[in-house]
This record gives structure tokens, C-alpha cells and sequence, in this order.
């Protein structure tokens, strides 16, 4: 069943947490937009534009043979360290709330780092195939898919942004292991990179106040604590069946930004337990159907990229909720399809846009 | 390579199975908050809305029945405090000393204080510059807020039945507090902890608020202020404690005026003990004296055991019953029936008092509404206290034939003496005619509600004439006539009053009334009048019956239904449009100058005067001729200014 329907079951998915997404920008931006331009709609119509534009990019990403990124594959990973070099160029590199993460392309900005994400996906596919045969080596297995993906994510992890590059190399060393690297090797590697996590934390003044945040949130409810317990409270508030579409009162003032990276508080406070579990849901369907298309592409490269980008959209989902849940430290990572934001929308969709050209491809035969 | 091909599959297996695993984890987690948690939560984010200052939005207005504005409320600005904002305490507070007027030192103690919020001044009257002048503090952590101050432009007019609101807009007496849902508008919160971004959190938009209801009185302001100068005025002359009177449609049911003595200034009423606040008129019971007599009159008639030529025997002023022996202040023999209520006569009343008997008596004042709440809509009505016959003693029939031995709050009396005016219809008493919101459309209208008819129309009318006698020549509520061809109908009533302390009746201590209403034979108007311990004077007709005499002919006049069959409705109502040349009147109200009457209708009179706080001698009817003082001499606080009327 899910065989057959992989590709519907994903297209379902995707399309209704779209859908989803464009409401609740609404419900919870039109207070802050209307206090900051006068216009409640100011973002939900910018959300509404980069919801088009992302359904563009899914059509165009549909429609191109998957097989073409493969010799695109090197390319793609010199833009992508490029882009991310690009961050620190003054005049280009665009400061957002005290780190780089934009860059300023005259009649764009966006973030590299959510282009290079992709563009790292397509890449590690690339080189586990090629190195599928000899995986198990350490020096030509394994050492070149942990020395030249650690390029870009040190550069992520140097704007600074820890968190997505904690993603990503979580991400791409998932993505090792399906390609056959050893268990222990990865193992062996988590445990090398601990005090490097540690060093980098602790260099960080923000970055230790969130992590004391995240395991006593309660001990500072009016500082760092602040969003995490108002997160709390929005679930709270929610019960089973929420407030009410558009009656949170979190988001008024309490949550912040609450359109972005505290999305999914609000939607627990205004549709309470069931529209929870309708996200989880949805995001369970596309894990289901990506990794079915995954496991049925023939080609190594469909099944690593196809199982890449599944893992990028689900894990991301994933560490946000678990994030405004409390679970984890907060980070800056927006909920894929859900979140106000053009780039994280765009690349989403595009991604949506690949795997299922890899699922009609293994229909053609 | 097919082998490799199945072991790729089986890791993809395996990282599905842990996403699963993780997508489980964020469910059991949500379910944790919002199920488990749900209470904690939520009483946690109650809380935290708590901590914010609530703002009233604007309170509707009271009107009397003509529209005229007896309760209002105007929005002035509050100032408040961010303490933590705040970097030059010293310097802020007394830059706030100077512009608010107040003294530095509490200022500072208050910008001091560790909460993120506190108000520095509610509700103060500014002028522009020093309003620009607090704007300039706004960096330092100062704002104003918009909030609604409740003003009374009427001073203590009718004070007692309207109450008061509090500084928070809250109805804490009277209509404010009966109404109190209606008249307070929606409310609107305001956080004051600081968020993330540490914007200011605070609205000035009043505008989005939604405002309260205005209640519209069955009062009419005019009626009031002539009944309270007369009662004041009766009081101070008679030295007595206090006095209430009541001015009843008696076909509605409609209070037209509801009078305390003493009174209060709602503006202020923080300055008056709370016994100056209470409606006397709802919340206290008493004897009602011979009072009562008019409606064990009605009783008798109504059972057909006595007609107005009937006679009974007084005994000569002496009557034994039981162990006590009754007294009348004349040595009567025989008296007719109208002759009895005429003169007053406490054993005649006996004598009716034991044809009817215990059960019927108590049944007809039960019909007529003694011993329960008349249901008027102010807060606090007392019940009164009439026995059931199973627990009277062998002579509570014959003391409670002239008032005694039961007790009633002057509403009740009021309302039961309307039932004798109407034509036999209890109606239960009104003080609201209707209800608007803000945009002008009627909410809620209070029609007349007939609670039970008590008597039948023919009764009604015999009763009548023969309660007419009263203030005829010879009654002892002549005091109450008009004359000029009115006739009124009533009964004084004398109470001793109870000594609580002793037990029995205090010597020299009485409630002298007067309930009647007027005209008799078509009335508009049902009065009672009630003075709580006069010391010149004690009896109701000597005490009462003038000042029921005063407030009648003015009311009426000012009704225009002065005399009885004049056509003088018409004539009222086209010349009210007295507002051609409001000018000098505005002028002499400023200057506080006598203002020219001449040329104006009584109701114009008595509006101006209403205004001006000053008391009005009104002679004859028509439009005014002649008055003195002269228009334009300087207002003495003593002695009327005389008005005649052509």
C-alpha cells in the first residue's frame, strides 16, 4: 500500500502543512505585523509570494532528471562552501541578531546555509556511490565522507550558527551509515567531536546561557528561560482541542517571532493535542513515503539522495519540535514547510520536487 | 551487490524505525504538556495574564427619564511608572512632583519600588503643556494611559439611589451597582513584563475597548430636585434625623423621584461615612403607624362589610382589649367609617380591624404587597415584617388596625398606596426605563408589570373618597390640600418608634408621614413622605402633609397639570423649547447671578434652578411675570428668589 501510493502519500503531506503554514503565519503574525508595519498582513502576503515561488522550484526540481545532479555533484559542493566563504565578505554577508547567516544578493537575500544543506545532501550521495565499493576502508571509505562534508559545517558552526551545523553533521553522518560506513566508525567519531562541542559552547557566552536555559528554564522565567517557558505555556494553554484558530494570546506578546521558530507552540495552543498529532502525522507520512522511495530506487545514488533528503526535511522537523517542546537547547531552526521564511520554504519544496522525480524515474522502467 | 543492496535497505529500515521512535517521543511529550500538565500549565499562563493592569473601558452613562445626564464618565489620563526603566529616579520624581502637583518624596518611594508597573497618579486633570511635559519623560519610563472617571455632575442629586463607582469603574452602591454589568464596558489587559524584545507594551487606543451601557432612569431630575429641596428643607426646619420620600407613577409603577435626607456628594463620597450612602427608602423598615389604616380601609370595603356612612362606636376614647386598654387622642362616640379614617381614630380602627379579622387582614396586606420585596431593581430592599396570624398575640390584631406590631419600607408603602390610585393593580415598582448601548439602540425596556390586582375598581374608588376627607377641613392630613380645585387623597401616619433598648415605644421619638397621591380622582402622582424623629413637631399631618402639600403643587405644575382640568399638557410641551437663547442663563450660572426668569415656563424655571443650586418660591401658573431678586443681582446663599407665574 504504501508501495504504491509513496508518491501521493508525500504530495498529501507536503501540501497540507503548506497549507497549514500559510494559516498560521497568519494567526501569528498579523498582531506583530500590525504593531510593526501597520499592516496585519504585511508577512503572510510575503509568506503566500515565497509559498508560490517554493511550488515553482517543485515543479522545476519534478520535472529534472535526478540522474543530472550526479555530475553536477562536485559543482554543487564548490558553490556550496563558496556561498558559505561568501557570509564573511563584508558587504555581502548580512548580520542578523549577532551572527552572519544572510547573504545580500542586491535583489535577494537568503540563507546559504539552507542552500548548502541541500547541496550537501546531493554531494554525500555522490560520494557514497563512488566510494560504495570501498566503504568499509577507513582511509578511502570512510575518511573522505567525514574530512570534506566538515569543510562547509565548520564554516556553519564559524558564523556562528552551532545548531545547524549540528544538523547538518548529524545528517550527513546518517546518511554514512545507510551508505555502509561502520557503525563504530561513526560512534568513534561523536565521541572525538565532543570537546569540540564543549569548546565551542563555552566560547560562546549565548550558547551557554541557552544550554543552563534549557535544563532549568524555571530558574531564570524572565530571561533565558523566557520563551522556552512561554513555549510551555502556550501547550498548556492548548489542552486537548486549543483555544481556538487565532485566539492564542502567546503569541501576542509573549512568544516572539512565534511565526518562525515557535510555530508549532502556537499550533498546540490554538489546536491543542489534535493538531499536534496531525503535524507529527504529516511529517511521519513524509519520512514513510521518502524512505520507501528511497529503498526502492535502484540506483545507489536515488537511494542515498532520496533517503538525504527525507532525513534533512523529517530530522529538521524533529529537532524544532523537540526544541519548543523542551527536549532539546534552543536553536534557530525553522519547521520545514510550516515556518515563515522564502529560502528554508523554497529548498523544502524544491527537495519534495527531487524526490519524487526519483520515484516517476523508477516508474519509467 | 544484491546482497549489498538488502543491507542498504536494512539500515534505511533501521533510521526510519528511530524517526519513528523520535516522532513517538514528540507525541508522548505533547501529551505530557497538554494533557497531563494541562492544569499546571494553564493556571501558570492565567497568572502570568494577571500580572497585567487592567484598563477599564469607558462606563456608560446614567440619564434621567428627559435624558438629562446624572452620572457620567469622562476619560482622563493616569500616570503611570516602569520602574526598572527608570536610570535618575531623583531627577524623574521630582520633575513628576512639580508636573502632578504631589509630594516628591512618596513619588520616589513608589518609582523605587521593584515592581515593573506602578501608577504614579490616577485619573488626574491635566492641562496641554504639562501633558507635553510628562510626554518628554516617556524615555525615562513614564506613560499615561487613558482611564474612565466617573463624575456626577449633579452633585448629591439623587445620590442615594444612583450610588457610585469606584476608581477602578466598578458599581459599588445603588444603580451603579445594580447595573453594574450593563454599565461597564469590556475591559482590556496590559502586560507588563517586559518581553524579549523589549518593546513597550502599553496602548494608549481606547477606541478599541467596547464601551458600557447607558441606563435611562424612570427619574425625572426636575420632580427629584424639588422633592429633595422640600425634604431637606422639612428636615432642617423640624430638626429631625433624617427623612425619605418617594414620588410614584401610580399607573406605571415608575419612581419619578427617590429622596434621602441626608445625603452625599458621590464626587467625594469617600469623604461621607457609609451611612450617608444608604437608600433609607429601600433599605429601611418601619412601623407605618396609621398608615396602615388606609388599607385595612380598603380591605373592609373591598369585603363588603362596611360602607363610608356606616357607624362604630369609639367608646369615648377608652377601649379595653385583652389586658391593654386603647386610647384616641379625642373622646369619639359614634363615627362613620369615612369619619374614622378622617380623624385618625385608633379604636375605630379596632373596631374595623375585628370585623375583618386576623386572617383576612393578613391577606389583604400580603396582597398588598407588605412583607416581601416590592422587587424594585436597587440592591439592599429590605423585606419588612408582617406575621402570620398563628403567631400574633390576643391583641396584635387591634395594634396592627393602626400600625403597629408590623413593619414596612416606605417603597412598599408607596407602591401599595399606587394599587388604592390605579384602580386596584399592584404594579411592581420601576426605577429603569430602558437600557442603550453606545450606539443608541435599546438593549433592554422595562415595561409595567402588574404583580396582582388587590382590589377591584369600585373599592378603589370608594376607598378614595373617603381617604379625600383626610385633607379636607377638619382631617388630620389637611396640611396636604392644594386647594384650587386639586383634590388630594392620603393618610398620616404617627409612629412611635420601637426603643430598641428598653423594649416598648420611645417616649417622644416618632416617624411622621404622610402617603397619599394626587390628583385624587385621576392621579399622576402617588407620594409618601416619611421624617425620622422630628423634634418641632412629631404628628404626620403637622410634620409630613406640608412638605407632600410643597413637592405636589410644584411637581404638578411642573407637569402642567395644574389646574386638575386645564388644558395644560399642551401648553407644557410647546414652550419647552426653551433653548432659543440659552446664552444668559449659561451667563448667570457662571457668574452666579440671579437669572432672569421672566418669560419662561415653570419647568424652565425649575431647570435653571436645578442647575444653579438655588432654591425657587413659585407663585401662580402660565410663563413667569415678576421675580424678585432682580435679574443680575449677586446669588446669597440663603432665602429663594420668588417667581410669579401668569
Amino acid at each position: 500500500m504504501l508501495k504504491r501510493n509513496a508518491d501521493r502519500i508525500l504530495i498529501v503531506s507536503v501540501f497540507l502543512l503548506v497549507a497549514l503554514g500559510v494559516v498560521m503565519v497568519y494567526s501569528t503574525s498579523f498582531m506583530v505585523a500590525l504593531e510593526r508595519y501597520g499592516d496585519k498582513y504585511f508577512f503572510v502576503k510575503k509568506h503566500i509570494v515565497y509559498t508560490l515561488m517554493g511550488f515553482g522550484a517543485f515543479l522545476v526540481a519534478l520535472k529534472l532528471p535526478y540522474r543530472a545532479y550526479r555530475s553536477l555533484a562536485p559543482a554543487l559542493f564548490v558553490v556550496a562552501v563558496v556561498l558559505l566563504f561568501l557570509i564573511f565578505v563584508p558587504g555581502v554577508g548580512h548580520k542578523v541578531g549577532g551572527a552572519r547567516r544572510w547573504i545580500d544578493a542586491g535583489f535577494i537575500r537568503f540563507q546559504p546555509s539552507e542552500v548548502a544543506k541541500l547541496g550537501m545532501v546531493v554531494f554525500m550521495a555522490y560520494l557514497l556511490e563512488r566510494k560504495k565499493d570501498r566503504i568499509q576502508d577507513f582511509y578511502t571509505g570512510f575518511l573522505p565522507c567525514v574530512v570534506l562534508p566538515a569543510i562547509p559545517i565548520a564554516l556553519v558552526m564559524a558564523e556562528p550558527d552551532l545548531g545547524t551545523s549540528v544538523t547538518m553533521a548529524i545528517l550527513l553522518m546518517v546518511m554514512a551509515f545507510i551508505g555502509g560506513v561502520k557503525a563504530r566508525y561513526i560512534g568513534g567519531l561523536v565521541v572525538a567531536s565532543l570537546p569540540l562541542m564543549y569548546a565551542v559552547i563555552t566560547s560562546f557566552d549565548y550558547m551557554t546561557r541557552r544550554i543552563v536555559a534549557f535544563l532549568d528554564p524555571w530558574k531564570d522565567p524572565g530571561g533565558a528561560g523566557f520563551q522556552i517557558i512561554q513555549s510551555f505555556l502556550a501547550f498548556g494553554s492548548g489542552g486537548l482541542s486549543g483555544v481556538g484558530l487565532g485566539e492564542g494570546r502567546l503569541k501576542l506578546f509573549y512568544l516572539p517571532e512565534a511565526h518562525t521558530d515557535f510555530i508549532f507552540s502556537i499550533i498546540g495552543e490554538e489546536l491543542g493535542l489534535i493538531g499536534v498529532t496531525a503535524v507529527i502525522v504529516l511529517y511521519a507520512g513524509i519520512l514513510l513515503s521518502g524512505m520507501v522511495i528511497a529503498r526502492n530506487s535502484r540506483e545507489p545514488f536515488g537511494t542515498y539522495l532520496a533517503a538525504g533528503i527525507t532525513l534533512m526535511l523529517t530530522l529538521q522537523a524533529l529537532i524544532n519540535m523537540a526544541v519548543v517542546l523542551g527536549m532539546l537547547p534552543p536553536k534557530g531552526l525553522p519547521l520545514p514547510f510550516l515556518s515563515y521564511g522564502g529560502t528554508s520554504l523554497m529548498v523544502s519544496m524544491a527537495s519534495v520536487g527531487i524526490l519524487l522525480n526519483i520515484y516517476t524515474a523508477e516508474g519509467d522502467r | 551487490m544484491k546482497e549489498k543492496k538488502e543491507w542498504t535497505k536494512a539500515r534505511i529500515s533501521i533510521i526510519a524505525a528511530i524517526f519513528v521512535v523520535g516522532f513517538g517521543i514528540i507525541f508522548l511529550r505533547a501529551f505530557q504538556l497538554q494533557i497531563v500538565n494541562k492544569e499546571h500549565l494553564g493556571k501558570k499562563a492565567r497568572l502570568q495574564y494577571l500580572k497585567t493592569i487592567k484598563i477599564n473601558s469607558k462606563r456608560g452613562a446614567i440619564y434621567d427619564r428627559n435624558l438629562k445626564e446624572l452620572a457620567v464618565s469622562i476619560e482622563v489620563p493616569s500616570v503611570y511608572a516602569q520602574p526598572h526603566k527608570i536610570k535618575e529616579p531623583r531627577r524623574v520624581a521630582q520633575r513628576l512632583a512639580r508636573v502632578l502637583s504631589t509630594d516628591r518624596h512618596s513619588v520616589l518611594k513608589n518609582i523605587r519600588s521593584s515592581r515593573r508597573f506602578v501608577w504614579v497618579k490616577r485619573q488626574v486633570v491635566l492641562a496641554d503643556e504639562k501633558k507635553e511635559e510628562l510626554r518628554g519623560l516617556s524615555q525615562a519610563g513614564i506613560g499615561m494611559v487613558k482611564e474612565s472617571r466617573r463624575f456626577y455632575p449633579k452633585g448629591e442629586l439623587a445620590a442615594n439611589l444612583i450610588g457610585f463607582a469606584g476608581i477602578d469603574s466598578e458599581g459599588l452602591e445603588g444603580v451603579e451597582l445594580y447595573y453594574d454589568r450593563y454599565l461597564k464596558g469590556s475591559s482590556m489587559l496590559i502586560r507588563t513584563e517586559k518581553d524579549a524584545a523589549g518593546r513597550t507594551l502599553l496602548f494608549e487606543d481606547v477606541s478599541a475597548r467596547a464601551e458600557g451601557m447607558d441606563v435611562v432612569l424612570t427619574i425625572d431630575g426636575t420632580i427629584q430636585y424639588i422633592v429633595e429641596k422640600a425634604l431637606k428643607k422639612a428636615v432642617e426646619k423640624t430638626e429631625a434625623r433624617a427623612g425619605v420620600a418617594i414620588v410614584m407613577d401610580p399607573y406605571t409603577g415608575e419612581i419619578l423621584a427617590m429622596a434621602n435626607v441626608p445625603s452625599f456628594d458621590p464626587n467625594n463620597f469617600t469623604r461621607y461615612s457609609p451611612s450617608y450612602w444608604r437608600n433609607r427608602a429601600i433599605t429601611d423598615a418601619f412601623e407605618p403607624g396609621s398608615i396602615t389604616k388606609a388599607f385595612l380601609l380598603a380591605a373592609v370595603i373591598e369585603e363588603g362589610l362596611a360602607d363610608r356612612n356606616d357607624i362604630f362606636y369609639c367608646e369615648l376614647g377608652r377601649y379595653a382589649v385583652a389586658n391593654t386598654v386603647f386610647h384616641d387622642t379625642r373622646k369619639y362616640g359614634w363615627l362613620s367609617l369615612r369619619n374614622i379614617i378622617k380623624y385618625s381614630s385608633n379604636i375605630g380602627a379596632i373596631k374595623l380591624a375585628e370585623r375583618l379579622g386576623k386572617e383576612r387582614f393578613y391577606g389583604y396586606l400580603r396582597a398588598f404587597g407588605f412583607g416581601s420585596r416590592t422587587g424594585v431593581d436597587l440592591p439592599g430592599e429590605a423585606t419588612g415584617l408582617v406575621r402570620s396570624p398563628q403567631r400574633w398575640s390576643a391583641i396584635t390584631l387591634d395594634t396592627m388596625a393602626f400600625g403597629q406590631g408590623l413593619s414596612t419600607t416606605a417603597i412598599q408603602l408607596v407602591n401599595a398606596m399606587s394599587a388604592i390610585a390605579n384602580g386596584g393593580f399592584l404594579m411592581k415598582p420601576l426605577i429603569v426605563k430602558y437600557i442603550r448601548n453606545h450606539e443608541g439602540q435599546i438593549v433592554k425596556r422595562f415595561d409595567p408589570v402588574v404583580v396582582r390586582r388587590v382590589i377591584s375598581e369600585e373599592t378603589a374608588r370608594r376607598v378614595t373618597n373617603i381617604l379625600i376627607g383626610v385633607t379636607e377641613d377638619g382631617g388630620t392630613g389637611v396640611l396636604a390640600g392644594l386647594g384650587m380645585g386639586i383634590k388630594v387623597a392620603g393618610k398620616t401616619g404617627t409612629a412611635q418608634k420601637p426603643d430598641l433598648e428598653k423594649g416598648g415605644y420611645a417616649e417622644g421619638r416618632y416617624i411622621a408621614s404622610f402617603l397619599g397621591f394626587v390628583p385624587a380622582r385621576k392621579p399622576h402622582l402617588a407620594i409618601i413622605i416619611a421624617i425620622d424623629e422630628p423634634r418641632k413637631g412629631f404628628s404626620g399631618g403637622e410634620v409630613a402633609a406640608p412638605v407632600f402639600k410643597e413637592i405636589a403643587k410644584q411637581a404638578l405644575l411642573y407637569l402642567g397639570v395644574f389646574p386638575e382640568d386645564g388644558p395644560t399638557h399642551e401648553r407644557v410641551t410647546t414652550v419647552r423649547k426653551k433653548d432659543r437663547n440659552p446664552l444668559p442663563e449659561n451667563l448667570a450660572i457662571e457668574r452666579q447671578v440671579v437669572p432672569d426668569f421672566r418669560g419662561k415656563t415653570m419647568r424652565g424655571v425649575l431647570d435653571i434652578a436645578m442647575q444653579m443650586g438655588v432654591e425657587v418660591n413659585l407663585r401662580g401658573s402660565g410663563t413667569a411675570v415678576m421675580q424678585t431678586p432682580p435679574p443680575g443681582t449677586p446669588l446669597k446663599k440663603e432665602g429663594a428668589i420668588k417667581v410669579v407665574f401668569r
